[in-house]
């Protein structure tokens, strides 16, 4: 019957060395298999379940049909499908064998490679070997003759013009992998050929490659003799090497045969998209040493094969930044080849291996995991590795400033919350407010569709194109902050979760809904993907979907089909990450555009540049922006009217890469909406559109009523404060408490003297002003009136009354073990370009305030943790008064590194003056007895320069303010130097302890990621009831704030350009040139 | 009870401006609280510095006789609280100064006053003081008054008020005090000299500043180029210091320079702080450019823009190119 011959001409002692051979290469590769899965046995083990079915039918799909090989560079993926399965049938023919010859035929005598099985597979094996050395023999002139750009390893983008030396054994493995794998080939063909020379067999056909080079060999006039020493002598030469073949898999280059079906097998299905947490317990954030690697992380690092498909792909490498993705895995696992999964103490993986600014140059674009053949999810490694920098706070100075604006704001743009929704005043129509009506349709709008201006105009235009579909909407108006894609991607966990759980709470609490849009991908895609893992949220569709549906139905009516040639950008983060490609295609269909795409599109689409927090990061001078690169791109296809986006930061990024790129005549650069809307004639909304008009019209007349009733009422108020005599403010109280109405609203007190007036006084006060205040939501204190003042203490000369600290009966200081530094505190506002008074005029109302950590404060805190850092052993006691909106400062510097807070109020402080605030603040540090007692020099917003020496004086300690230089050892005088005018300096010694006032500039304060804040909450926050504290000893009474008569600037205007040029002209008429 | 009681403040024997412009404001309320402008000098060289303070209007110079001429706040809270039990003062007033904010308000904590700092204008009404003063990064005013004190502790803000002219008659005197404690808090050690440099501000015709809003150390090269090409010197607000940005010699204000002889003055994203308008607002031509139309740097401008800076930057360079 048709069989093979295997050990042809071979005795029993060869046979018994061949044998050997191969238990010794089977022995070698097992060891280095074992050695991998030991060095994944130190690997973390993974948080979540992993579906098997799943995973495995997409694994087995992306293999063989090699779908992930073949995008492209078709040609280099149809020659590895003849690679692969040449050596796969190859290898199933091996292990046929094997368990013919070395298991079946010895115990039970079966054979079953024979007859037309045997036929059958020795031509599938002839037609893969000869797909295999074809393919092989591509990839040799690919790599020496072509030589694509993306094989080439030297480092370019990082300025060097050598190869490594790493980079120099990394060429030499490409090539024996490749040299070797063909030789295994040849000298199976030729074993083959020599074979059916001798052989002869009926059957010589079904091996047609063989017998072709069978035929060729005997004419050229091989005798029989010749083929039978060639088939003994090959014999062993290809036995041999296909043995060190095998035996060499797990040791370089072509372990991949292996891990990458691991890797293709371990690949999350959301990649990037639903990045993973941080593990609940995790004492750090992030990755900072290798022992925080994932099995899974160093398998997808041994499947890399260097084919240099993200190193193309990469925007930032693109751009010129320091980052290619190859570069970053190959070094990772050349790390861990050396350190196998343990923790070296050569230098530090992140900062070290991989510099911080690789990490930052990353857009979280997901172009490299994308493209990648093996499955290799490079962004999650990038997020987590940036998590680590975050906490650190090794972060570009202005990402760092925006991570603590998003903090203390809920948007990038530092605006204040109520500002979110403007844009809809714009409108012909009021836009609902879903936490006051339920809707249909809940538009969760993001910071840039909020607060840019260009954006602005999109979100208009949005809003009105549902209107005229009469689209049930409404939004969550200053209830929103951003999203937190950005933030999470960024390596911000912390603020992240923060912002989530506020979102979802907020989407919670609301009227119902049934569905979420959006204009912004960057929201889609983690309100989409993310937001579920913290909380039930509806489903979300991004706008580009919405419109092409609404287009569709006939909801919108396309009037004048625009007939433009139109080019689009696909937003990473709907394309890439969420596979929404065509609707946004669908819609320029519909509208009547010819779209000519660019060369890269879809998946292939070529990131703007903005995301993973690149927007807030400035570009590195000297590097091209990935934007221009596309509008370069753009601009190629000639002829193009109209750059489509459907992303705000892509409108944001293009509409300025237009400009610098120099393409402001070739194209415009405009929303997907904007063109919706002149393709469907939206001028404005028509009337029926809106609530009838009965219903406006009183809703306007109320408003407009209320307002000047308002406006009246100030002023009347504002006469009558002024009017009142200083002196007589303070007259007896009988009289004013005869009038409850004014009482409430004079700034002197009812009741008696010595007691804090009673807090329910407060709600009358919003009856006197009816919707002065929109809707305040003030907390703590009553957002429309400031509370009355504590009548003075007389004092004189003759009778001074000095002040005292202030006595908190229930406050207890724990016991002392070690130094204790008191730090004073402030929660700073800051007023934005408009704000309001309350109806007494004696304060800004508080909704138009943004607070944050006093600068000088910070300073002082830095300090104190130094001192106590020095010291060794102690604690740093943070003090505030505030109400509880002032919890967010203590957090903070908390999270920095304070060990306990305590934070006095009450609403009878309101805006105190400074020696009240100073009695109050000693009235705790009275009780904590401290070693010392850092102020800041002054807060930000007051500017009272006062508070730290007068608490130095109430509890009786030396004292000194403007410190620009501290210097303690805990025992012996303090040695400081403080700033004077000019910027001479004076230095002095000063005994603990002592109040010290700290100058900013002292030292730099360190950063608390959110993760840290969060933490921080389970240090002690005391509240102290500050009710006793004005008793009549405070420095002044406030009369009435208003913004002064100033002679104002001339402000110019016109574009820069004309400005630019004006004030060129008088520089030069000044400088008399 | 009645009457002004100043403390001078002087620096290596020369008195300094506050306490002159202190002098001005203190006679635009003297009539309507009554009673003398007393200035009260401390310090070892006590005498020569009286004769500077002795400006028209003010009615007694007392001298107070100590070791030493450096400024100690201990030391000055004990003498206006002894010189205040003799001339029983309706006003006490001190500069908002260094000094001033290490001694003012613990003065007032200690006798119980009425107190407020960095004001700007104070009147009298119906024989009791009333001041404003800035709030909320000086966008809006503050007045506040102090009904119920016979002593009130004010400290004034500097280059707010003018100095008076023509030289005064001032009866002379002198007071002892008992230091007691307060000469034991602090131990004077000496000055230390910014280091010299070659940038000038009091010297500049023309400045360029930066502040906050560049946001980036990594911009400044573009401003400093550009001040060079306009050929201004480069300038800048604290925090550009305090970040290790610019050396201190940059430094445009209170605890800088005083751009003294400036005669156009261009601020980049400054908000316009009192201590940074002290260094520059007399400047004749000042042009602004700030996002934020309430900046309070637009209120000492002469040309505001309200826009970003680096736009207007890049048409700047091109301008100068
Ligand atoms: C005792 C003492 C002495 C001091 N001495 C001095 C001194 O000598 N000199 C000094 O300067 N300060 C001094 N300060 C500090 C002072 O109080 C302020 O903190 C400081 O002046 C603020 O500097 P800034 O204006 O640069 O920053 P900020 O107040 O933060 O202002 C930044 C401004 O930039 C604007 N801006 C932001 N981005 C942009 C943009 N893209 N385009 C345009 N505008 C933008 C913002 O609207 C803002 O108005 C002193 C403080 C104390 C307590």
């Amino acid at each position: 019957m048709e069989s093979r011959v295997i050990f042809w001409g071979i005795n029993t002692h060869q046979l018994i060395m061949f044998y050997m051979i191969g238990t010794a290469s089977m022995l070698i590769f097992l060891y280095g298999a074992y050695t991998h899965i030991a060095k994944y046995a130190r690997g973390k083990s993974l948080v979540g379940p992993v579906e098997f079915t799943d995973r495995l039918t997409r694994a087995l799909r992306d293999i063989f049909s090699h779908r992930t090989l073949r995008r492209r560079d078709n040609a280099a993926g149809f020659a590895h499908k003849g690679i692969f399965y040449g050596y796969l049938f190859g290898a199933i023919a091996t292990t046929l064998y094997f368990i013919e010859i070395d298991i079946l035929k010895p115990l039970t005598g079966i054979t079953f490679v024979k007859g037309k099985f045997y036929l059958i597979m020795s031509l599938l094996l002839d037609l893969g070997h000869l797909a295999l050395i074809t393919g092989i023999i591509y990839m040799m002139v690919r790599r020496g003759l072509l030589r694509p750009k993306k094989l080439e390893y030297v480092r370019n983008y990082r300025g060097e013009t050598e190869l490594r030396p790493d980079a120099k054994t990394w060429k030499i493995e490409d090539w024996v992998f490749l040299t070797t794998l063909l030789l295994v080939g040849l000298g199976g063909f030729l074993q083959e050929a020599c074979g059916l020379i001798v052989d002869q067999p009926a059957w010589a056909a079904w091996s047609p490659v063989g017998y072709l080079l069978a035929k060729t060999f005997t004419g050229l006039g091989m005798s029989v003799e010749t083929a039978a020493s060639i088939r003994a002598a090959n014999w062993w030469m290809h036995g041999i090497l296909a043995l060190a073949f095998t035996a060499a898999i797990p040791w370089y280059k072509a372990k991949h045969v292996i891990s990458a079906v691991g890797s293709l097998f371990m690949r999350d299905s959301r990649p990037l998209a639903l990045l993973p947490p941080e593990p609940k317990d995790a004492e750090k954030a992030g990755i900072s040493s290798i022992a925080d690697f994932t099995w899974k992380d160093m398998l997808h690092l041994d499947a890399c094969t260097k084919c240099g498909r993200c190193h193309e792909a990469c925007p930032a490498r693109t751009a010129g930044y320091p980052l290619s993705p190859r570069d970053f895995i190959l070094d990772l696992r050349e790390y861990n080849d050396d350190a196998q999964g343990c923790p070296t103490s050569g230098p530090p993986l992140v900062g070290g291996i991989i510099a911080p600014e690789t990490l930052w140059a990353c857009r979280t674009c997901g172009a490299c995991q994308e493209i990648c053949p093996v499955g290799i999810e490079h962004p999650s490694l990038i997020v987590r590795m940036r998590r680590h920098l975050v906490e650190q706070g090794t972060m570009d100075p202005l990402l760092r400033n925006t991570i603590t604006v998003i903090g203390d704001t809920g948007n990038s743009f530092g605006e204040n919350s109520r500002k979110r929704s403007q844009w809809t005043k714009a409108l012909e129509f009021r836009v609902k407010d879903i936490r006051e009506e339920p809707a249909e349709t809940l538009w969760f709008v993001g910071d840039y569709a909020s607060f840019d201006p260009r954006n602005q105009k999109v979100s208009q235009t949005v809003a009105r194109l549902l209107k005229a579909a009469r689209e049930d909407f409404a939004l969550l108006h200053e209830g929103e902050k951003t999203a937190g894609n950005d933030v999470r991607r960024v390596g911000e966990e912390g603020l992240y979760e923060e912002l989530v759980s506020h979102n979802i709470e907020q989407m919670d609490g609301a009227k119902p809904f049934k569905r979420i849009i959006t204009t912004d991908p960057h929201s889609y895609n983690t309100i989409k993907n993310e937001y579920p893992s913290f909380g039930k949220v509806a489903p979300i569709e991004h706008y580009s979907s919405v419109l092409a549906d609404l287009l569709g139905q006939g909801r919108l009516k396309v009037k004048k089909p625009l007939n433009k040639r139109v080019t689009f950008h696909d937003p990473c983060h709907l394309g890439r990450l969420n596979g929404g490609y065509d609707a946004p295609r669908k819609v320029l269909e519909l509208i009547g555009c010819q779209l000519i795409e660019m060369p890269r599109n879809r998946d292939n689409s070529f990131c703007c540049g903005a995301g993973g927090g690149r927007i807030w990061i400035p570009d590195t001078p000297g590097t091209q922006k990935p934007s221009e690169n596309r509008v370069h791109e753009a601009a190629a296809l000639g002829g193009i009217d109209i750059f489509v986006t459907c992303c705000p930061k892509d409108l944001t990024m293009f509409e300025d890469a237009r400009k610098t790129g120099g393409h402001e005549k070739d194209f415009v650069v405009q929303d997907l909406a904007e063109l919706v809307a002149e393709a469907i004639e939206l001028k404005s909304i028509k009337l029926q559109d809106l609530p009838p008009l009965a219903d406006r019209i009183v809703k306007s007349v109320a408003t407009q009523i209320a307002d000047t009733v308002a406006a009246k009422l100030d002023a009347v108020l504002a006469n009558r404060l002024a009017s009142i005599p200083a002196a007589s403010l303070a007259a007896p109280v009988a009289q004013l408490a005869a009038a409850p109405a004014a009482a409430a609203l004079a700034p002197a007190a009812p009741g008696s003297a010595s007691q804090a007036p009673p807090v329910q006084e407060a709600p009358k006060k919003e009856e006197a002003a009816p919707s002065a205040a929109p809707a305040a939501k003030a907390n703590g204190a009553d957002a429309a009136v400031t509370l009355p003042d504590t009548p003075f203490k007389p004092v004189s000369w003759d009778a001074i009354s000095p002040v005292t600290p202030a006595s908190f009966a229930g406050y207890q200081a724990p016991a002392k073990n070690g130094p204790r530094i008191l730090v004073t505190i402030k929660h700073v506002a800051k007023l934005g370009d408009e704000y309001g008074f309350t109806s007494d005029g004696r304060d800004v109302r508080r909704e138009f305030m943004e607070f944050s950590l006093n600068e000088w404060d910070d300073a002082a805190l830095e300090e104190a943790l130094r001192c106590i850092e020095k010291l060794g052993s102690g604690e740093v006691v943070a003090v505030t008064v505030g109400d509880a909106d002032a919890d967010a400062s203590l957090y903070k510097v908390l999270a920095k590194g304070a060990h306990r807070a305590v934070r006095i109020w009450d609403d009878s402080l309101t805006n105190a003056d400074p020696i009240t605030i100073a009695r109050a603040l000693a009235g705790v540090a009275a009780a904590e007895a401290p070693d010392l007692i850092f102020s800041g020099v002054q807060s930000g917003d007051q500017a009272h320069g006062a508070t730290g020496t007068a608490l130095a004086r109430i509890l009786g300690l030396p004292h000194a303010a403007v410190v620009v230089g501290f210097d303690w050892d805990g025992k012996d005088a303090m040695h400081l130097v403080r700033e004077l005018e000019g910027g001479l300096r004076h230095s002095f010694d000063l005994q603990a302890p002592a109040v010290v006032a700290i100058q900013t500039g002292i030292n730099t304060p360190r950063f608390a990621t959110m993760k840290m804040v969060k933490q921080a909450k389970q240090k002690p926050l005391v509240v102290v009831d500050g009710k006793d504290v004005q008793d009549g000893s405070g420095g002044y009474q406030v009369r009435r704030m208003y913004v002064p008569q100033q002679t104002k600037a001339e402000m110019l205007t016109g574009t820069p350009s004309e400005i630019a040029k004006f004030i060129a002209n008088l520089i030069r008429e000044k400088k008399g040139a | 009870m009645a009457g002004i009681l100043l403390l001078a403040e002087h620096l290596n024997g020369a008195v300094r401006d506050i306490t002159k412009e202190a002098i001005g404001a203190a006679l635009s309320v003297k009539e309507q609280l009554g009673g003398p402008l007393v200035v009260a000098v401390i310090g070892e060289n006590a005498d020569a510095i009286a004769n500077a303070v002795d400006l028209s209007g003010v009615d007694e110079i007392v001298t107070v006789k100590m070791q030493g001429d450096h400024f100690d706040p201990h030391i000055y809270e004990e003498c206006a609280l002894q010189l205040g039990m003799k001339y029983k003062p309706k006003l006490v007033l001190v500069g908002h100064t260094v000094n001033g904010m290490a001694c003012a308000s613990a003065v007032a904590a200690r006798v119980g006053a009425g107190f407020a700092s960095d004001v700007l204008a104070l009147s009298a009404d119906a024989g009791t003081v009333v001041a404003t003063r800035g709030a909320y990064g000086n966008k809006v005013n503050l007045e506040v008054a102090f009904p119920g004190r016979e002593i009130v502790v004010l400290a004034l803000r500097g280059a707010t008020y003018p100095i008076p002219e023509g030289a005064g008659s001032a009866k002379r005197s002198t007071f002892e005090v008992d230091l007691g404690e307060a000469s034991k808090a602090m131990l004077h050690t000496g000055y230390i000299e910014a280091p010299p440099s070659n940038i000038d501000i009091s010297k500049a015709e023309y400045i360029l500043s930066v502040g906050r809003g560049i946001q980036e150390k990594d911009h400044l090269p573009r401003f400093e180029k550009l001040a060079d090409r306009l050929g201004f010197t480069f300038g800048c607000s604290r925090p550009i210091v305090d970040s290790g940005w610019l050396p201190k010699p940059h430094q445009v204000g209170q605890s800088g320079k005083v751009a003294s002889v400036c005669k156009v003055y261009i601020a980049l994203g400054i908000s316009g702080a009192v201590q940074h308008l002290y260094g520059m607002k007399h400047v004749d031509t000042i042009i602004a450019v700030n996002t934020d139309p309430e900046a309070p740097i637009f209120n000492v401008a002469t040309y505001g823009v309200c826009m970003d800076l680096f736009e207007l930057t890049k048409e700047l360079e091109t301008q100068f190119n």
